[in-house]
């Protein structure tokens, strides 16, 4: 559906260098990176809006590198919304049409059937600088769909949403994406959003690709350290394989020893990297646990996310656990309190240690 | 949006004494002039109804307005290059564009005149075919738009470079070409800075005099009235003529605003 073959694309301060990914028709395709890596660059570079220096990029099978926006049937929704001010509601969603020319009962037929479609229908005469983010959202969507085209790109479309419209826009989204048989790129650098809505994953940092790959694969068995750090794994611990056996690793990371399952073989530098939701706790002296992993430490602080509550703790080496918040008051742990944490070896995902793959 | 200060802040009220002084200056100025000439009604009435003042005051205003449509047509796609591109000798050309505010008028009206005398550069051909502008009215309107062009120029670029890119380029990708984006998205959001353009540049016009009488010493305009006035006939006579096209400026700005008072406040955000 999108292809970019080898597009290098600078711009000011962004570049992106030498990037090639293949977007298949009906992905859910998100696009992360940390702020100013280049990817609002690409997603305009997707729309024609930028020509690269060098590649090429395809689109439907076609290379369309010299072709405009105009022609290039992708609809871009930006963080801002972008909404045409001088313009109420209605005409925003009618520019599209308009510019194809429809004829006036089409356009008419068609911002009917949008404004019902996202429940703005009480909107239509109002000027956008009235309308709330959330509504203004669903306005910017709506004019992008309206000339119904099969790609639809959002520049970090829940940015600047308060939890309850941010909700309901994963949800519409899910909508669109199921019933319009559109093919979504969206660029974030939120991971939580890409983890509930992506089919696949591509990670730029500093405009060049790094990985891409199934969201179930980027964010739970990332290829490299550097990429477990991004998608926000919290327990990354490095060290050196030291015996291997059955698939059955130990690695010493100099504070402790861990056991995890992984098929690489001795003397490899490694990470070991689990999510702090993985970690057990309990108060040490308790049963024996089939967890082949378990380090007791001193609890260091907390740090509540909504009914979690996130614990650090000091084993010799800093352990991030996350538990319920009930949990914390029903063991009754505090700030010195010891515990052991435990980590079963099959959920550890071991990383080479390598810096960017293809370097 | 107003805000009402309880404690008068020290630093804004000095402040204000100082700036009043420039505004006292004006007032004073208009004062001492009107008081003269309101002392002498009939007087005043005369001229305000001599058809050679009412003639400079509408060729004055006339070749004004004459050269802000010109600049609307050709200085409104040269603002839009500037605000939107950016291109190797950009800085040369801003300083081209720039350059009659810098220049003293009369080097201004040397300039136009060697051009567009009749065997200038310009005016020679364009004898030949016909248009002169020497002594004539298009000589006028061409002195007036060579030194109105930058204030105009510059508004218009500030106002374009405030219409957000991403308007633009969410216009495009909805099917818009550049040239459709530009009619109906970043001009109907300028049309402000447009109009506060033309009005700086047709007030830089009507108030040129040493380019336009280097070129059209006729017929005259309402500066060229005056200072003719004024050696011929004394200050009581140019001063009355003065007095009447402070009268007509003031009306026609006045109207102009009132006019234009709500037109392109759709966004205060940008």
């Amino acid at each position: 559906m999108i292809e970019f073959d080898h597009v290098s694309l600078s711009l000011g301060t962004f570049a992106l260098r030498d990037v090639c990914l293949k977007i298949r028709k009906g992905d859910f395709y998100f696009i992360l990176g940390p702020s100013g890596a280049g990817k609002t660059v690409l997603l305009e570079g997707i729309a024609g809006l930028h020509s690269p220096q060098s590649g090429h990029v395809l689109l439907r099978g076609e290379d369309v590198t010299g072709i405009p926006p105009e022609r290039r049937q992708i609809a871009l929704v930006y963080q801002d919304y972008s909404l045409f001010p001088h313009m109420n509601v209605a005409k925003n969603i009618a520019f599209g049409l308009k510019m194809q020319k429809a004829d006036r009962h089409t356009i008419e037929r068609r911002v009917e059937e949008l404004l019902r479609a996202f429940d703005i229908g009480g909107l239509r005469d109002r000027c956008p600088l009235t309308l709330s983010g959330g509504e203004q959202q669903r306005v910017a969507i709506a004019r992008a769909l309206a000339v119904e085209p099969d790609i639809l790109l959002l520049d970090e479309p829940f940015s600047a949403l308060d939890p309850v419209s941010k909700e309901k826009l994963i949800e519409d989204l899910r909508e669109i994406h199921r019933t319009r048989d559109l093919t979504i790129v969206q660029v974030t650098h939120a991971r939580e959003e890409a983890m509930r809505l992506a089919t696949r994953v591509a990670v730029i940092i500093d405009g060049v690709l790094v990985a891409e790959d199934g969201a179930e694969e980027i964010f739970n068995a990332p290829e490299t350290c550097e990429l477990a750090r991004f998608v926000g794994i919290e327990n990354i611990l490095e060290g050196r394989i030291v015996s291997s056996s059955d698939h059955v690793v130990r690695v010493d990371t100099g504070a402790a020893t861990i056991i995890a399952v992984s098929d690489l073989s001795k003397g490899e530098e490694v990470a070991a990297c689990f999510r702090a939701e993985d970690v057990t706790l309990s108060l040490p002296g308790s049963s024996r646990s089939s967890a082949r992993n378990t380090f007791e430490g001193t609890i260091t602080g907390f740090t509540p996310m909504g009914p979690l509550m996130r614990v650090s703790i000091d084993c010799g080496f800093s352990l991030e656990a996350t538990v319920l918040r009930d949990t914390v008051k029903e063991m009754g742990l505090s700030p010195g309190s010891r515990v052991s944490a435990s980590v079963k070896a099959s959920i550890i995902h071991m990383t080479v240690r390598t810096r960017v793959i293809g370097d | 949006m107003r805000t009402k200060h309880r404690l008068p802040d020290p630093c804004l009220i000095s402040f204000s004494l100082i700036g009043g002084l420039i505004v006292g200056l004006t007032v004073l100025a208009l004062l001492n002039l009107a008081v003269k000439e309101l002392s002498d009604i009939p007087f005043l009435i005369s001229t305000a109804s001599d058809s050679d003042v009412i003639n400079a005051i509408v060729v004055t205003m006339g070749a004004g307005l004459n050269a802000v449509l010109i600049l609307l047509i050709i200085g409104t796609p040269l603002a839009y290059v500037l605000a939107r591109t950016d291109f190797r000798g950009k800085g040369v050309v801003e300083s081209l564009v720039d350059i009659p505010i810098m220049l003293p008028h009369t080097i201004a009206g040397i300039l136009v005149y060697l051009l567009f005398m009749r065997r200038g550069l310009l005016g020679a051909p364009l004898y030949a075919a016909g248009f002169t502008f020497e002594d004539a009215y298009p000589g006028i309107v061409i002195a007036m738009l060579f030194v109105s062009a930058p204030y105009y120029i510059n508004s218009v670029r500030e106002g374009f470079e405030k219409v957000p890119v991403h308007l633009e380029n969410v216009a495009r990708t909805l099917g818009a070409t550049r040239f459709q984006t530009f009619m109906r998205v970043v001009l109907p959001l300028s049309v402000r800075h447009i109009f506060n353009g033309s009005i700086l540049a047709w007030g830089r016009a009507i108030g040129e005099f040493a380019a336009i009488i280097m070129i059209a010493y006729y017929p005259f305009v309402i500066s060229t009235l005056i200072y003719y006035t004024f050696t011929t006939s004394g200050i009581k006579a140019s001063s009355a003529v003065a007095f009447v096209m402070i009268l007509a400026c003031f009306a026609a700005f006045i109207i102009l605003r009132l006019l234009t008072r709500y037109t392109g406040r759709y966004d205060d955000r940008v």
